[in-house]
């Protein structure tokens, strides 16, 4: 189903189309984030929905700086992400190489424990692995935050990469295997340049999850000097009252960040060559 | 002869595959045995967090079964939810995944586009979710009342709470499922679209007979994840409804939080855990098994 | 070459990051001062509260350092710092203090109030019992919220209506709010009266603390929900809205918010019980509002009753300055600290210290403020069900909730709520004698 579209074709024409209908149903209720970001607290629930603001506020941004210490939070939450990031990606392909690309005994029952592992609901976890780490002594530090990636990464990851993988050849890889290449050899010159679209969504999913997370820093951090962003955000909801455009504005910052990432990884999903040629 | 050096060959990939896998059994070991072994020790008990856990046996697993009117309906709730939302997501990822796999000027921006609504989370997805069904100044009401409907009381009528809520998750089908079906759908090789051309398929065909099945992997792990992730909805619930009105979105794991973290009895909410983790290995299970009918390898 | 260069480099990066996470921190302090943590939750406008300033001024051989709390998700931040044996040492909540008293999770300050003398009647002893579970006092209220009768002068005067002399009997309030409701002409509603299930306040279990009812008897072992108080004002909440679609009125609150969103403040509601705070809210979103605040209404011979919830000062199990946090806490809650705090913040802050509330310079003559303290008097604690209290709420809302919509007949519908909750207290009851019985409770609770 892919046109090279260079023409100018009735099917790109339609594409196009239903791209911008799309399109329209996801920008509208974002454009109210960044039109509520710009309001006065007053002009925000009016019937009929206001999308000028009657003035801009722009001041709702350098609020921000002054309500929380952004750039502190910041600093931290680049920190703790990106080491996150290298864990899980590391660890979960290596992991998902096991279980997609090579064959052993006991195999399949351990992918059924990993998998059985994502549905248990974390809220009977949370409290025995808060006092886990309180008898590592890693409380009030960044360490439960970002050492577990290190060690598979999470099951959702493990299994992504893991399906992926599964679509790479036998035969490329046991050709590999003839020739001499040590499995880890395999693993790193060969399924890692092939899995990249994979891995880049393992990337950004993972950083989704990391910056967003706003429990996790909760219980784990007491310093003020060791918040995150998504801490700062959360201090803006008040029992009764939100301030709803310095939150919004808050979160638009925060957003920004994701919407580069995001952007700058397009590049990976470009790159479609893989695998033809090999299947037969 | 032959025998043992076999017997050396499954060693050897013995000993390559637990090295692969190790860093996920180390973990294992030490994050995840104690909590999740305790977590079931509790289920079995009388405990508050803040004081010692009092054994009672299957006390907790008997009230749920027999006794408890919101299990049964949070799991009907749930799986409600689950049945609705997850065909619904998948089919829209997929769709604008193949749409978005098109070399056509501004795809980029698209994709962009299509992605942002995903990383919008938390408190501020439901408070934008919020202003957009309020039934009376919200975004649907709104545009429906200029063309002289009135809308529906959404997440206020019990009848139209959890289709609210899944209208909710469809906002984020640009996300990262899309991407993974983009991935998917880049991987699959031009010849086989030719061979369908040759046999005069038109894009139907060529849709059928080669990208689903070719990315069937894909779509069933989605679905598999999918369903996980649905029977464990619980953030936006309680941040947005509470569970109601009159229980209509009192999800599973909802009711969860509120034996756990309200009432503080978290001897009942692991015994409800760990019966939720059976019924999504039950679920998963069955669909696996399905699965050798549509997924193709 | 290149793509080695990268590779190393990124291992070296990765290693070294990983390095900075196991830096120890520092956190011992040199100055000879006892430093104690104050955790609490703070307001959407972010403010040090002036008892913290203040204390920290006066004195110098103690330092309170202030953190605020994120509002969501606090008691888990709360119940996670004491499971560290390192937790705060003054904490600042609202939940009631049986929730955390009865776990275990504060400090007992029996002998703190007698070693120094500490005169209780200072609080408004509504607020007073509250601070007690099992004869023993866990915390000191630090502020409450009030609760009177508000009500539109200019819309009842449009109406036909004496403005000064509002409903003081419910069947009154029935009556007056037929004449306010209006309708436009796409036939919703323009206006109401007056919404019972509008507000922070349960109108219905007002109600039936004001005929009486007791909802926990028999020495706290048994709960009583489908009493007849409760049940007669159940009924009269279900009969009122015979006169206004559920459907209709869902639909109109929905149009209201928080500031001037609020139904009162936007005069959309004429009638409203209502805490304290608004008289300041209305000053600042509709300062021309026209309204009067009075006794909350009730039935015929019988008093009036209000709710009496708290903000409230403990120190956590595990503290280890609890000498200093007894010293905080005392100044906090002193007459002259709460009138000097409620001058210096923009809302006023209900003290606790009813000398501080019944002083001149709080109220400022005003006879709004003035009638809101008397209010204190009547005040019932919403802490019904001490060992079983957020079920008790979810499962009354849940019946109101199936009465209203005729789903149940209210008596059917509390008596399963009240077999729900009954069968909570008995577990809590048993598994704390098991407790006790297994831990020695003077030795934990140094």
């Amino acid at each position: 189903m892919k046109n090279t579209g260079k023409k100018i074709s009735l099917t790109n024409i339609s594409v196009f189309i239903l791209l911008g209908v799309f399109a329209l149903f996801f920008i509208l209720p974002f454009l109210w984030i960044i039109s509520t970001s710009l309001k006065g607290d007053a002009q925000i629930f009016t019937i009929p929905p206001q999308w000028i603001p009657y003035t801009f506020h722009w001041e709702n941004f350098t609020k921000v700086f002054d309500r929380m210490p952004f750039l502190i939070y910041l600093k931290n939450s680049v920190f703790i992400t990106s080491i996150t990031i290298v864990g899980t990606v590391l660890s979960s392909s290596l992991v998902a190489y096991a279980f997609g690309c090579l064959n052993w005994p006991g195999r399949n029952g351990l992918f059924i424990l990993i998998l059985a592992t994502m549905m248990l609901p974390l809220q009977v976890i949370m409290i025995p692995l808060f006092v886990l780490f309180k008898e590592f002594g890693w409380l009030n530090s960044f360490k439960p935050l970002t050492i577990p990636a290190f060690f598979g990464g999470g099951a959702f990851n493990i299994f992504l990469l893991r399906q992926f993988f599964l679509t790479i050849p036998k035969d490329l890889l046991d050709s590999a295997r003839i020739d001499g290449c040590s499995e880890l050899r395999i693993y790193w010159n060969i399924v890692l340049p092939l899995a990249k679209p994979a891995l880049a969504t393992v990337a950004i999913l993972t950083f989704m999850f990391s910056w967003n997370d706003f429990l996790g820093p909760l219980i784990y951090l007491s310093d003020k000097t060791k918040g995150t962003l998504a801490l700062g955000l959360g201090m803006f909801v008040g029992q009764y009252v939100t301030e709803w455009s310095i939150l919004m504005a808050a979160s638009l910052l925060m957003m920004l960040p994701m919407i580069l990432i995001f952007f700058f990884f397009q590049k990976y999903f470009i790159q479609g060559f893989t695998m033809s040629g090999l299947k037969e | 002869m032959k025998k043992r050096k076999t017997n050396q060959i499954t060693r050897k990939h013995a000993f390559t595959g637990y090295l692969f896998a190790s860093p996920w059994i180390v973990g294992f070991l030490i994050f995840g045995l104690y909590p999740i072994g305790i977590s079931f020790y509790y289920s079995l008990c009388q405990y508050d967090i803040l004081r010692i856990p009092q054994f009672i046996g299957l006390r907790n697993y008997e009230q749920l079964l027999f006794i408890d009117d919101y299990f049964w309906g949070s799991i009907w709730n749930t799986l409600f939810y689950t049945g609705l939302r997850v065909p619904l997501c998948i089919i829209g990822s997929l769709l604008l995944a193949v749409l978005v796999n098109n070399a056509i000027k501004g795809v980029k921006i698209f994709r962009t586009i299509f992605f942002i609504p995903s990383i919008v989370t938390g408190v501020v997805l439901s408070a934008l979710w919020l202003w957009i069904l309020n039934p009376q100044y919200g975004l649907i009401n709104s545009f429906l009342a200029y063309l002289g409907i009135q809308g529906p009381l959404w997440l206020l009528d019990a009848d139209w709470s959890k289709p609210s809520m899944v209208l909710m998750s469809l906002w984020s089908i640009g996300g990262g499922r899309m991407l993974v079906f983009l991935a998917a759908l880049q991987g699959i090789p031009q010849h086989l679209y030719e061979v369908v051309e040759l046999d005069g398929g038109g894009w139907w065909a060529k849709f059928r007979n080669v990208t689903i099945p070719m990315i069937s992997p894909v779509i069933f792990l989605w679905t598999i994840l999918e369903v996980i992730f649905s029977l464990q909805v619980f953030i936006e619930a309680y941040v947005m409804t509470k569970g109601g009105p009159l229980n209509s979105t009192l999800f599973y794991n909802l009711y969860l939080y509120n034996r756990a973290f309200e009432d503080f009895d978290m001897g009942y909410a692991s015994a409800l855990a760990w019966l939720l983790l059976l019924i999504t290995l039950g679920i998963t299970a069955l669909q696996f098994k399905l699965s050798k009918k549509w997924v193709h390898y | 070459m290149w793509k080695k260069i990268k590779i190393s480099g990124g291992i070296i990066l990765t290693a070294a990051l990983l390095l900075i996470l196991f830096i120890p921190s520092s956190k011992d302090y040199n100055d000879g001062k006892i430093h104690i943590r104050y955790w609490y939750v703070t307001g959407a406008k972010e403010q040090i509260p002036y008892h913290i300033k203040k204390f920290n001024e006066i004195q110098d051989s103690i330092v309170v350092e202030p953190t605020p709390l994120p509002w969501n998700e606090h008691e888990k931040k709360i119940l996670t710092s004491i499971l560290s044996e390192d937790p705060p040492d003054v904490i600042n909540l609202v939940t009631p203090v049986a929730k955390w008293a009865s776990r275990m999770a504060l400090t007992p300050l029996n002998d703190l109030l007698k070693k120094d003398l500490f005169d209780s009647s200072i609080f408004f002893q509504a607020l007073w019992k509250e601070m007690n579970w099992q004869n023993r006092i866990f915390a000191l209220p630090l502020y409450s919220n009030s609760y009177a009768f508000f009500y539109n002068k200019r819309l009842l005067r449009e109406a036909g209506l004496n403005p000064e002399n509002p409903p003081s009997s419910w069947e009154e309030v029935k009556k007056y709010a037929k004449i306010l409701t209006q309708k436009n002409v796409q036939n919703h509603f323009k206006q109401m009266g007056f919404i019972p299930q509008y507000g922070n306040l349960q109108t219905s279990i007002l109600m039936a603390w004001q005929l009486g009812a007791k909802f926990l008897i028999n020495n706290g072992t048994e709960v009583d929900l489908e009493n007849y108080q409760m049940v007669r004002a159940l009924k009269w909440e279900v009969e009122y809205f015979n006169d206004y679609p559920l459907n209709e009125v869902s639909s109109f609150m929905a149009g209201f918010g928080f500031a001037d969103q609020h139904g009162f403040i936007s005069e959309k509601v004429a009638m409203m019980v209502l805490d304290n705070t608004f008289i300041d809210q209305i000053k600042l979103y509709n300062p021309n509002l026209e309204y009067g605040v009075s006794v909350i209404p009730t039935f015929d011979g019988y008093k009036t009753a209000s709710s009496s919830g708290s903000w409230w000062v403990a120190i956590p199990r595990g503290s280890k300055n609890i000498e200093a946090a007894w010293e905080f806490i005392k100044f906090s809650v002193k007459e002259e600290t709460q009138l000097e705090e409620s001058a210096s913040q923009q809302e006023i802050l209900f003290p606790a210290n009813q000398f501080a509330a019944n002083n001149s310079s709080f109220n400022k003559g005003n006879e709004k403020i003035k009638t809101l303290v008397d209010m204190m008097e009547y005040a019932h604690s919403p802490t019904i069900i001490p060992l079983a209290h957020d079920i008790f709420w979810r499962e009354f809302l849940g019946a109101r909730e199936r009465a209203l919509h005729k789903i149940q007949k209210p008596e059917v519908a509390l008596k399963q709520a009240e077999g729900i909750i009954q069968n909570q207290l008995n577990q809590a009851i048993e598994y704390d004698s098991y407790v006790r019985s297994k831990m020695n409770f003077e030795t934990i609770s140094n």
